[in-house]
């Protein structure tokens, strides 16, 4: 029980009180209307959050590729914070600044063990790779995170990649898999809209959400991906994405956007260091029966189509800030220097077109595709060299699911992939 | 319990000032009681029929600190209709009971901090600590039918006071949830540690329409009524609902506090 409120609430009684004789009906039906009014003092945070981590560096890009590696915000799924630095740069003791939630405190670990409270701005060992650890600890003192951050070398990436989806397991929470891939991506991971999912359909088993593998089912025998558009059930239709599209792709997936800006929760790509030129990968499709608009309406003489695609974009703009393609400009970002795409119909304005006469010629049956990336200016060398160019491998299971268009049920078997590059 | 016994003290204070307010001479107010109703030892009886208009909330009591801020606050319907029948067994003494048909509800915007939230619906759930502005939606039809105590505090006034049962008929309550006038807004599933969903105004996430279906259908409370007699056949009144009961059923989980109901009418009587 709060005291503010009784004292708060005895006050306004002795007001009514006092007035009584002269409205007194209009006295006591103010009672519950002041009640309403108290509003108890307020708990103190529950959150302990670092938001972003920040270091210092006289010249940042003696170390990093973009100035702008220097800060990172962490989203909130986020603990193992990575720098990736040039292979050749070397670190010693940085001075880092966190931001952390509001009145939350922060203790960075001894080699001991025993935790330090941590000074934004004080100089952190981060040399030969060392993992340092943080604890936050909320103003309650009832939660606390924990957090590693170190600075790593990027990894060795002689251009062609190759996927074959082998290694996979599920996340930590167990609900949904996760598959592991080159080291040269985010987190040495595909990313998918599976924890997204994990909100909307809590009932999920891991093999119903639209990421799954297949063991056996690739044409060689071994594991495959398969995409499937699902329903995403009462939750969904509740915020108006009643479909979710299965998807693969490389950099980060925000699920903390899923709600408010489902586009943006999907950031694409990876800095990269070569010129891909080719995609070779093995496909199989198999449509779902009524494709329905974001509301919901059946579209009648539209059949699901996948996507798949490679994206070569420019990561950082004129005045030095990073630029991040979403699911807003993927793959019409003027940023876009080279594309490669399963062929659709297209509008004339570049929209897709709604049709029932798919193109990319995808059947039932398992067969290899090559999508060539057509260049529209050749990438400039050198900002080649310093990852002045992100790559985008995406794969998603109906092409209008980021819009929330598609068929539920159809499905998308992927395997064995290889990246070529020049 | 602390906010009912103030009322209760309160309403007792206000009896006992009114009622020393009427010691006058002693002529006129003979004449007084002679003219707006029955007099010492007479027993009688009659009919109100009550109009009103009905202003409130349904509230937490006390209000939870994870409420931080009402931004806004609109009564919904608001009208009430009814009829009292009356019987006086002394000069100041007697009791009413009756039917009085409602349409009330209201409209609150709050900001909320760690507020929180259970949602269920066809066996999915999404459950965590909701921060940001909460916009709530309710109307509800029915009947009230109190029984009360009358006391004749003076003889153009009267107060009654005694239990009352309200059954709905039709119940709504919904709402939707987004940032706050400062751009918070977002649920943390599970717990506060867990993951950070964001929510904005420009695609805010509603209450799932199963709530009417977990709310009580009927409510018990205490009715408290202040009548004056105008003219011959016409009373100024003011009750007011003080709901005892929570609202939810009781294994509802979505909103973790008891909501009671608590309606005020004021309106004019017709008597006879």
């Amino acid at each position: 029980m709060s005291k503010k409120l009784y004292l708060c609430s005895r006050n306004n009684a002795n007001s009514s009180f006092k007035s009584m004789h002269k409205t007194s009906i209009a006295a006591l039906f103010a009672v519950p209307l002041f009640l309403v009014s108290c509003i108890p003092a307020e708990d103190p945070n529950t959150e302990c959050d670092i938001e972003a981590v920040s270091l210092h560096f006289e010249t940042p890009t003696d170390v990093f590729y973009h100035d702008y590696d220097t800060l990172q915000t962490v989203i909130s799924t986020e603990t193992a914070i990575e720098f990736i630095i040039r292979s050749y740069a070397n670190v010693q003791s940085v001075p880092t600044t966190l931001r952390i939630t509001p009145d939350a405190t922060v203790f960075i670990k001894s080699a001991d063990g025993t935790d330090i409270p941590f000074r934004n701005g004080s100089a952190v060992d981060f040399s030969d790779e060392k993992v340092q650890r943080f604890r936050v600890v909320s103003e309650d003192k009832m939660w606390s995170r924990d957090y590693s951050i170190a600075i790593l070398h990027e990894a060795p990436n002689e251009g062609n990649l190759f996927f074959d989806f082998e290694t996979y397991a599920l996340d930590a929470s167990g609900k949904y898999y996760v598959w592991e891939t080159s080291d040269v991506f985010t987190d040495g991971t595909w990313k998918n809209g599976n924890p997204g999912f994990k909100i909307s359909k809590s009932s999920a088993q891991p093999l119903d959400y639209p990421s799954t593998p297949v063991a056996g089912g690739g044409p060689d025998g071994s594991a495959c991906v398969k995409l499937e558009t699902c329903d995403t059930g009462p939750f969904g239709k509740m915020v108006n994405m009643r479909l979710a599209s299965g998807s693969m792709f490389n950099g980060i997936f925000d699920v903390g956007n899923a709600l408010t800006d489902a586009l943006k929760a999907t950031q694409f790509g990876t800095p990269f260091l070569h010129k891909p030129v080719m995609l070779r990968v093995w496909l199989r499709f198999e449509p779902g029966s009524v494709f329905q608009d974001r509301d919901g309406n059946v579209v009648e003489g539209v059949i699901d189509e996948p996507d798949v695609y490679v994206v070569l974009y420019r990561n950082e703009d004129a005045e030095g800030n990073r630029v991040q393609l979403d699911g807003n400009d993927v793959l019409s970002s003027p940023y876009i220097i080279g594309l490669g795409r399963l062929p659709h119909h297209y509008n004339a304005d570049g929209t897709d077109q709604l049709s029932a006469n798919p193109i990319h010629g995808l059947t039932n049956e398992w067969q290899e595709v090559t999508i060539p990336v057509n260049y529209k200016s050749e990438p400039d060398p050198v900002i080649l060299q310093n990852k002045g160019y992100s790559l985008i491998i995406g794969f998603a299971s109906s092409w209008g699911g980021a819009h929330f268009k598609g068929a539920i049920g159809s499905k998308y078997y992927i395997d064995n992939a290889q990246l070529f590059c020049e | 319990m602390k906010n009912r016994i103030l009322a209760l003290a309160l309403l007792l204070s206000a009896c006992t000032f009114l009622q020393a307010k009427q010691s006058q001479p002693s002529t006129s107010k003979e004449e007084a009681w002679e003219k707006w109703g029955p007099t010492a030892g007479l027993k009688s009886g009659g009919f109100l029929v009550r109009a009103g208009y009905v202003i409130g909330g349904t509230t937490p009591l006390p209000l939870p600190a994870e409420v931080r801020k009402i931004n806004g606050f609109r009564p919904r319907g608001g009208v009430s209709l009814g009829i009292d029948g009356y019987r006086m067994f002394s000069k100041r003494w007697g009791i009413s009971a009756g039917a009085h048909f409602f349409w009330e509800g209201f409209h609150t915007d709050a900001d909320v901090k760690n507020y929180y939230v259970w949602l269920e619906q066809e066996g999915e759930i999404t459950k965590g600590y909701f921060t940001g502005t909460n916009v709530t939606n309710t109307e509800m039809w029915g009947v009230t039918l109190p029984l009360l105590a009358t006391f004749r505090m003076s003889p153009r006034w009267n107060v009654s006071a005694g239990p009352y049962l309200s059954l709905y008929f039709d119940q709504t309550f919904s709402g939707e949830v987004f940032d706050n006038s400062k751009g918070i807004g977002y649920l943390r599933e599970d717990k506060p540690t867990g993951t950070k969903i964001l929510m904005s105004r420009e695609n805010p996430t509603p209450y799932p329409d199963n709530f009417p279906e977990k709310m009580q259908p009927v409510a018990v409370g205490i009715e408290v009524a202040f009548d004056w007699k105008t003219m011959k056949h016409m009373n100024v009144f003011g009750l007011l609902d003080w709901g005892m009961t929570d609202i939810w059923d009781r294994n509802f989980e979505a909103i973790t506090f008891k909501m009671y109901p608590i309606y005020a009418t004021l309106g004019v009587a017709y008597r006879y």
